[in-house]
């Protein structure tokens, strides 16, 4: 029998009390940061689950850290630990073990306030903004600790066996993933870009294997079918799209945008590169993960690297134009955005607006005006 | 063709009446609480102007903060790209849009045929708006309509250096304590707001013709303010309050003529 997505949603509708069963027979729940960074087949090796803490958009979540957070953190960050201490996020309640990377200040501020105030076992490893040899085993070793660490929690030993099962599965989906992505190059892309962001976000919540049934069902699915044929096509790009943070996304569609194709440090996953496995496991993770990952705007010397990626995207998927969206705070993103906005705007010729948000409901009237005006404004200029 | 724009912004309410490309008549009134009445009224007041009856109107547009609470509205459209239609209505030249509403400023880049090019909008803060400019005239004891001409008098603007409204509002107070001269004081609130907007603005750039819009371009000073930080003449238009109805109004022409 075929997975669909049917299945998907029922098996998510119960996924967390399905959890909650599972831990309480000794099997180990391990969150993390939805940045990329963490190599998921490692918690899979060691018979734990990883589930990918990415949900954001919620004022309360961020005010119920105000005590605890200072001004210039950015509210995705502030919202992780809010989940947490309003204790109706069962996933947020449930884990046993947070994973954080660490790339700046504001993904160290969540691994401290879950520290200080969530009363959790917190994982931190560092990674470097350079791309160097160096950098790569400073990366490497940090995997290897958080693979220490895993076992150690487990009492299971990650072997080669084991990990290589986790790496092909896990290939598949990436492979799965980039698939359907790229059915949205065509003139009707067969999926919605909210339709895939919700399927993007499933991902981090539920069982590899089955998920991987349910992209294979939808793959073939989509191959044959034609959605709308939608003006102006966006690229939507930033630092963090989170799950439930879809005022941006809904508004872009409500104005008759479609979105195309994303590409953001967290909240979407890397689906473009595959673990090697002809090699050693590990380093194959760093060389994957970390390697040959698109370095963040917080990477240096990331920026040129970063925009060429960014305007070959626009111009594979044949963008109109392209929304740029960043928590409030977060500096690099910030930074860079004013910089990509003006290249492409003088060089390259693909509008760009620039938006941010830190999850207040007050911003919701501007938001719309901006993104309704700019769609508008595409639709005069392409005659789309 | 009776067809009409309706302006719902944040401080008042503009309706425009326009017998094909005639301005026909025009409302203003402040918004108030209720949306849907404010909208009603103001719509009522300027057919009652027109001599017209709600049932002749063929079209509205409607455009502001509160564009989509407008009960009778064909359409709803940002104020930004009414703004822009507006503007080049009444003068094809203007190339960039500078618009200073109660509650937030924009500017807005215009092509010859008054399509958006590009626009840059504040944040959710009052720095840089009428807001910003009502605060200063209560802390002052000035009523906002004096505010331009006083300032026309100072020789030695004050140096205001808080762009968010609440510091700067405190910082009012410790100047005034400082026996600071009031035109001094006002001019340096224009400066302030001006430099604000220019920053805001350069972004999009000034481009020759510049217009002033929005409520705030009533204020002699600050268009001089404005002026001496972009370094470029500003036009006024003769009723600066109803640009966006007024392209509002002109895109329910162009709606019309689709159908």
């Amino acid at each position: 029998m075929k997975k669909t997505i049917e299945d998907l949603s029922t098996h998510l509708r119960d996924r967390a009390l399905e959890l909650r069963k599972l831990k309480e027979t000794g099997v180990k729940i391990v969150g993390y940061f939805p940045g990329g960074f963490v190599p998921e087949e490692l918690v899979r090796s060691c018979s734990a689950v990883p589930v990918g803490l990415v949900r954001g958009g919620d004022h309360d979540a961020v005010q119920a850290t105000l005590s605890y957070s200072c001004r210039f953190i950015d509210a995705f960050a502030k919202a992780q630990l809010g989940y947490r201490l309003l204790r109706e996020d069962p996933f947020y309640q449930m884990i046993d073990l947070y994973v954080v990377p660490i790339v700046d200040r504001n993904t160290g501020a969540i691994a401290s306030y879950w520290e200080f105030y969530a009363d959790a076992e917190v994982f931190k490893f560092g990674v470097p903004h350079l791309r160097t040899d160096y950098a790569f085993k400073y990366y490497l070793d940090g995997i290897k600790l958080l693979k220490d660490r895993l076992e150690e929690l487990t009492g299971i030993k990650v072997t080669d066996e084991k990990l290589k099962e986790q790496v092909d599965l896990y290939n598949r989906m990436r492979g799965l993933f980039q698939k359907i992505s790229y059915l949205r190059k065509k003139e009707r892309p067969p999926i919605s870009g909210k339709e895939f962001i919700k399927l993007n976000h499933d991902s981090y919540y539920a069982d590899l294997s089955l998920f991987v049934e349910v992209l294979e069902s939808l793959l073939e699915e989509l191959k044959s079918k034609e959605g709308p044929v939608k003006r102006p096509r966006i690229m939507l790009t930033g630092s963090t799209l989170a799950m439930g943070d879809s005022r941006v996304v809904d508004l872009i569609e409500a104005s008759g945008g479609a979105i195309v194709i994303e590409e953001f440090a967290e909240g979407v996953r890397p689906y473009n590169h595959k673990v090697l496995t002809d090699g050693d496991l590990m380093n194959a993770l760093a060389d994957m993960y970390f390697g040959r990952r698109m370095p963040g705007a917080f990477a240096r010397p990331a920026t040129g690297q970063r925009f060429d990626y960014l305007i070959k995207l626009a111009r594979e998927f044949n963008v109109d134009g392209i929304i740029w969206y960043n928590m409030t705070y977060r500096d690099s993103y910030n930074t860079e955005g004013f910089y990509f906005e003006k290249l492409l705007r003088d060089e390259v010729g693909i509008p760009v607006l620039k938006l941010e948000s830190e999850y207040d409901p007050v911003e919701v009237g501007p938001l719309r005006t901006r993104i309704e005006t700019f769609i508008e404004t595409l639709k005069t200029q392409k005659g789309a | 063709m009776i067809i009409a724009g309706i302006d719902i912004g944040a401080a008042t309410a503009k309706t425009v009446i326009l017998d094909d490309d005639r301005i026909r008549s025009c409302a203003i009134m402040p918004t108030g609480f209720d949306v849907r009445q404010v909208s009603l009224d103001v719509m009522k007041a300027a057919l009652e102007k027109a001599g017209a009856l709600m049932g002749s109107v063929e079209f509205v547009v409607s455009t502001g903060y509160g564009r989509r609470s407008v009960p009778f509205m064909n359409k709803a459209v940002t104020e930004i790209i009414c703004h822009a239609k507006g503007a080049n209505y009444l003068n094809p030249q203007v190339r960039t849009v500078i618009d200073i509403g109660g509650q937030d400023s924009k500017v807005i880049r215009v092509d010859e045929k008054g399509n958006v090019v590009d626009f840059i909008m504040n944040d959710k803060c009052a720095a840089g708006t009428g807001r910003f400019l009502e605060v200063m005239a209560t802390v002052l004891q000035l009523d906002i309509s004096e505010m331009g001409s006083i300032s026309l008098t100072s020789k030695a603007p004050c140096q205001i250096s808080s762009t968010c409204t609440v510091f700067a509002e405190t910082e009012m107070v410790s100047l005034r304590a400082e026996q600071k001269r009031r035109e001094d004081l006002v001019a340096g609130i224009h400066k302030a707001v001006a430099l604000r907007i220019a920053n805001l603005g350069a972004r999009v750039g000034y481009r020759d013709e510049v217009i002033l819009t929005g409520g705030v371009s009533k204020n002699i000073g600050m268009k001089k303010s404005l002026e001496d930080a972009i370094g470029i003449e500003i036009m006024i238009p003769e009723e600066p309050q109803i640009i966006g109805a007024l392209g509002a109004a002109l895109l329910a022409k162009n709606e019309l003529s689709k159908h």
